[in-house]
């Protein structure tokens, strides 16, 4: 489905096309990301080197008037180097804070299965708790707080995968793709003079975004849908492809980003549809496959098509 | 030639499929002959097929409807009219009838319908139903339906009346599997877009598929079988039918029948009329007598005295001797109704003679009483007959002296007891009859017993005994409630039990005076008796004198006449005072129940008249066709009650079941069915997508939000109804 359609809220559709002038194609992608922003949650790209996963981050977070920052994960990558760290000050003979890249409102977590397992939780707890904690003080986040992390896919050299108990921090996991031949002519063509992302400006200020969220949040969501979505993860729990079920908290999350996409095609009630195309985004990275399975060839994406197709829609009015 | 073009390859399947249609309709026409008194089937037969004929041709209407009137004329003239076809008189003949006819329909007396009438309806019908079947099988290709409903109409004809299906339904297997397997194939062609080439293509098929056929019929009918591994179902479907509405007790209709080893229980009153009777006096119509008594009822025993006597010789039925008993001689002149469910003759005490022109010879059974008619050898029933008869008046001292010297054979019969009765029934009996000491006076005490004893007459909520109960006990002492049956029973048995030989006897009883007429300078009174004056009463035997009635049931009144002789009027007075009083105790008449079912089998003799059957079995297909229609149709109909429902009330409820009915006859007519896990958004670009147009979107804009914002505002209704219906029609077209 082309999502570019249904971008009727104008403010939206600004930071969509914002995005569309350095993102050649990928408006599946795109939206996608916004609709993360829009829901509160964080995206997790993960794809080959080289495909634009940075080159997106990059570009929302110019075309969001808010503090940008970059997290470069490396093996030999600190916590404290996420975190922030307290220096002494000799002058004023005190300690002082000196806050990480995670204190920032957009951050872009690049190759983030590149670091160690501790370096990568110091970054998935700050998400999910909305603070941080150094040297016993506790450090408010900053709102809006918007992680983007990439990763390359796990097969690859010099890894370390992320643990399954923290990957459902993230609220959608998204593949780039490469771009096809027509759209890489295009970028080509683009990027032959002064890059682009140079003169991306923002469209949006930071108080515009937190509003925007706070308007996603009064979405409805009628019982209907959120039955749905219920029987779909109850599926999930109970098929004998299925190692370990999605959690309440996928649920929740894929309630979410549905409102978020109900929100930005204009609706204020969320259909079936926006929880059915949403949900292998949602729903992939937070279950694991019988080890049967796998060797069958299956993947999380197909069972998760398998279940939609089980699942029916409610279209009968409970009485 | 060597390739069908497709056109004919459609022409020659149509033609085929609309001929297995038509072979299978002449399979319901077949019956009719024998379960219903039509004549003539095969003109109807032939009717059909013409109109098949002109519906297979599809000749536009301005040429088929006249040329079927024509040929329904040219029908009814043929069977019903005696003037020039299309003469004038044959109009205004026509024209009578019709008027006649729609006068009887307007008065409700289906029954009296003329032939002519009931025929031209018939014929309408398979006008229909050539219509009806070329839609069907032709035009929505759907055999299946038709084809089970051949099936269930033959193996019901075959279970439940004497048409016999075995070849009919063989006929109907073949005919129906060429045609299946023929259809499916073509549709599998269709569906899969295959070009057979040549004739020889369609052979390779086709003539395996014959084969096949052939050679399971054959295999299947030389098989051997095995025998039912189920009970029959019939009786139980037939007991079950009876029993409806029962709670647990049996409850029968009231009507004569002539089961009674198993009495009581309940019944539900029936005023059909059975008889009319043109008589001088109202008296008991009796049909027979039985002798056995089993502890649950009556049977007789197994000495059947049938002697045959032909129309014009007295019957030999004597119940007491006319050398000692007083008659008057009478005429009556009984007439049976059609819906009577027995042969036998009705008839007064003191018969002699019946006559009726029908009937050649009469076989009675000296035993029972029971007279039944015959024509070279063919028992027949009734109609209209005139009996001859002496009409009893008993004389009350004859019957206090008659001395107790029975013949033997009348011990022998009827002084039988079971041995199961209780003790208490013949102590109670003996205790009654203690302080009389002739046979006259004893029968009437225990006549007597049951008026003044706390005996009710009840017919609802009547016991049926036990297994280990005595019919009769139950009645004298546990219940004392119940009809004549158990009134009469009870007093056959005591009177036996005290040793005085007496019987049970059945019949009706004098029913309502209607009307009187005079004939031959004698008036009549005419007296119509229903099924609910079926009655049992009581014969006790005098010697010397006879079997003489008696009636123990409480709240009827004893027709037999009883008199004084003259000379010892005055000793006697007191007597006449109470038996005067007695026979003017002339309370409502209770019934006779009828032990079983009261329309057996449907056999010809004791049949239903002609006119009812085949009224019930025109009504029967006009209904069916009618909801074949209804169903045919169902959307159309369905389309303007949804959207009158809709109009009158524009709620979310109305537009729910309207949105589900658009999805419904999108699935059923229009072919386009949402999978479950589509969302109905999906599912309207679809249909908007084949329509071209993008009402289905805007429907299912607002059903959307009613269903997943619940939504409760109101919305613009009157605009989404035209889009709704537009899309209905679109569907259905």
């Amino acid at each position: 489905m082309s999502q570019q359609a249904f971008l009727y809220h104008s403010k939206v559709h600004d930071l969509f096309n914002n995005i569309q002038k350095v993102m050649i194609g990928k408006e599946e992608v795109t939206t996608l990301s916004i609709v993360a922003l829009l829901a509160q949650g964080h995206v997790l790209l993960e794809d080959v080197p080289g495909v634009g996963k940075t080159m997106l981050v990059r570009t929302l977070s110019k075309s969001v008037d808010c503090e940008f920052t970059r997290i470069q994960f490396t093996p030999d990558l600190l916590p404290s180097d996420v975190t922030g760290v307290s220096i002494y000050n000799p002058k004023e003979m005190q300690f002082e804070f000196r806050p990480g890249p995670i204190l920032g409102n957009i951050v872009l977590a690049d190759e983030i299965n590149r670091t160690s397992p501790k370096t990568q939780s110091s970054l998935l707890e700050g998400m999910e708790e909305g603070n941080v904690t150094v040297d016993g003080n506790t450090v408010e986040l900053k709102r809006p707080f918007f992680v983007m992390a990439t990763q390359n896919p796990i097969e690859y050299e010099g890894t370390y995968p992320l643990p399954e108990a923290q990957l459902d921090r993230f609220l959608l996991k998204l593949n780039m793709g490469y771009p096809t031949a027509q759209e890489e002519m295009k970028m080509l063509g683009i990027v032959s003079g002064e890059h682009p992302i140079h003169n991306v400006e923002a469209v949006m200020t930071q108080d515009e975004l937190i509003g925007l969220q706070e308007e996603v949040q009064n979405v409805y969501v009628d019982e209907h849908i959120r039955r749905y979505i219920i029987n779909l993860v109850t599926e999930t729990r109970h098929h004998h492809s299925v190692y370990l079920g999605v959690s309440p908290r996928g649920s929740i999350a894929l309630m979410k980003a549905s409102k978020a996409l109900a929100f930005i095609q204009g609706r204020d009630y969320v259909l079936p549809d926006d929880v059915k195309y949403l949900a292998p985004f949602v729903l992939s990275h937070r279950l694991i496959l019988s080890s049967e399975a796998k060797f069958e060839g299956m993947t999380t994406a197909s069972l998760i098509h398998e279940l939609l197709e089980k699942v029916s829609i409610p279209v009968h009015r409970e009485k | 030639m060597d390739r069908m073009s497709l056109d004919q390859r459609e022409w020659l399947y149509r033609f085929i499929v609309y001929l297995a249609g038509f072979f299978l309709f002449w399979e319901w026409l077949r019956p009719l002959e024998q379960i219903t008194d039509t004549q003539s089937v095969t003109v109807f037969i032939v009717y059909a097929a013409f109109c098949f004929f002109l519906s297979f041709l599809q000749l536009p209407w301005f040429l088929s409807i006249p040329l079927k009137t024509v040929g329904l004329a040219f029908i009814l003239d043929g069977l019903f009219m005696p003037q020039r076809f299309f003469s004038k008189s044959w109009f205004a003949y026509f024209y009578e009838h019709m008027q006649y006819n729609v006068q009887v329909m307007l008065d409700y007396q289906w029954w009296e319908m003329t032939p002519l009438f009931r025929s031209l309806l018939f014929l309408l019908l398979l006008w229909l139903m050539s219509y009806l079947l070329y839609y069907w099988f032709v035009v929505s290709k759907r055999i299946n339906f038709f084809v089970i409903l051949t099936f269930i109409y033959l193996t019901i004809l075959d279970t439940f009346t004497v048409y016999d299906g075995k070849v009919a339904i063989i006929r109907a297997f073949l005919i129906s599997l060429i045609v299946m397997g023929l259809s499916s194939f073509i549709k599998e062609l269709d569906r899969e877009s295959i070009q057979l080439k040549g004739n020889r293509a369609y052979q390779a098929w086709l003539v395996p598929l014959v084969v096949l056929v052939f050679a399971s019929t054959v295999i299947g009918y030389a098989a051997p079988k095995q025998t039912p591994q189920w009970p029959d179902p019939v009786p139980f479907i037939k007991s079950a039918a009876n029993n409806v509405g029962g709670s647990g007790d049996k409850v029968q209709k009231v009507g004569y029948g002539t089961n009674d080893s198993k009495l009581g229980g309940s019944f539900v009153q029936d005023d059909t009329p059975v008889f009319q009777a043109a008589a001088q006096d109202k008296h008991y119509w009796r049909i027979e007598t039985k002798d056995t008594y089993t502890g649950k009822g009556w049977v007789n025993s197994d000495d059947p005295n049938v002697k045959e006597f032909s129309s014009e010789s007295n019957l030999p039925v004597d119940t007491f001797s006319l050398e000692n008993v007083k008659t008057e001689e009478r005429t009556a002149t009984i007439a049976l109704r059609d819906n009577a469910t027995f042969s036998k003759v009705v008839y007064p005490y003191g018969i002699q003679k019946v006559t009726q022109s029908d009937a050649s010879s009469f076989e009675v059974n000296l035993k029972t009483g029971v007279i039944q008619p015959f024509n070279n050898g063919k028992s027949i029933q009734l109609g209209e007959y005139k009996v001859e008869y002496n009409n009893p008046s008993y004389s009350f001292q004859q019957l206090q002296e008659a001395s107790g010297e029975d013949p033997q054979y009348i011990e022998d019969s009827y002084e039988q007891l079971p041995d199961s009765l209780p003790e208490r029934v013949v102590n109670l009996s003996e205790e009654i009859v203690s302080e009389e000491d002739n046979r006259y006076d004893k029968a009437r005490a225990i006549e007597q017993y049951f008026s003044n004893n706390g005996f009710d007459y009840d017919t609802q909520d009547v016991a049926v005994p036990g297994e280990d109960e005595d019919y009769v006990a139950q009645f004298l002492f546990d219940t004392q409630k119940g009809y004549c049956d158990n009134f009469s029973s009870s007093m056959v048995v005591m009177l036996r039990a005290v040793g005085i030989p007496a019987r049970w006897a059945k019949g009706f009883t004098g029913g309502e005076q209607i009307d009187s007429i005079t004939k031959d300078d004698t008036s009549y009174n005419v007296y119509e008796v229903t099924s609910g004056n079926a009655h049992s009463w009581v014969e006790v035997y005098f010697p010397n004198v006879g079997w003489v009635p008696f009636e123990p049931t409480k709240g009827f009144g004893n027709h037999t006449d009883f008199y004084l002789e003259e000379t010892e009027e005055e000793e006697d007075s007191e007597v006449q005072q109470n038996l005067e009083d007695k026979l003017n105790e002339q309370q409502p008449e209770k019934p006779e129940v009828n032990q079983e079912d009261l329309n057996p089998g449907g056999s010809s003799s004791e049949g239903k008249s002609l006119f009812s059957r085949v009224t019930f079995w025109v009504g029967i297909v006009l209904l069916a066709v009618l909801s074949i229609v209804l169903y045919i149709y169902r959307y159309h109909w369905l389309m303007y009650f949804y959207k009158r429902r809709f109009q009158k009330e524009p709620n979310k409820e109305n537009y729910e079941a309207a949105y589900h009915f658009l999805l419904k006859a999108l699935d059923d007519k229009g072919g386009m069915t949402r999978s479950s896990d589509q969302t109905l958004r999906e599912f309207s670009k679809e249909i908007d997508r084949h329509f071209q147009s993008n009402e289905m979107g805007i429907l299912t804009h607002h059903y959307e939000r009613l269903l997943y914002r619940n939504d409760t505002e109101d919305q613009p209704w009157d605009k989404v109804t035209e889009l709704w219906e537009n899309l209905i029609k679109k569907a259905l077209s």
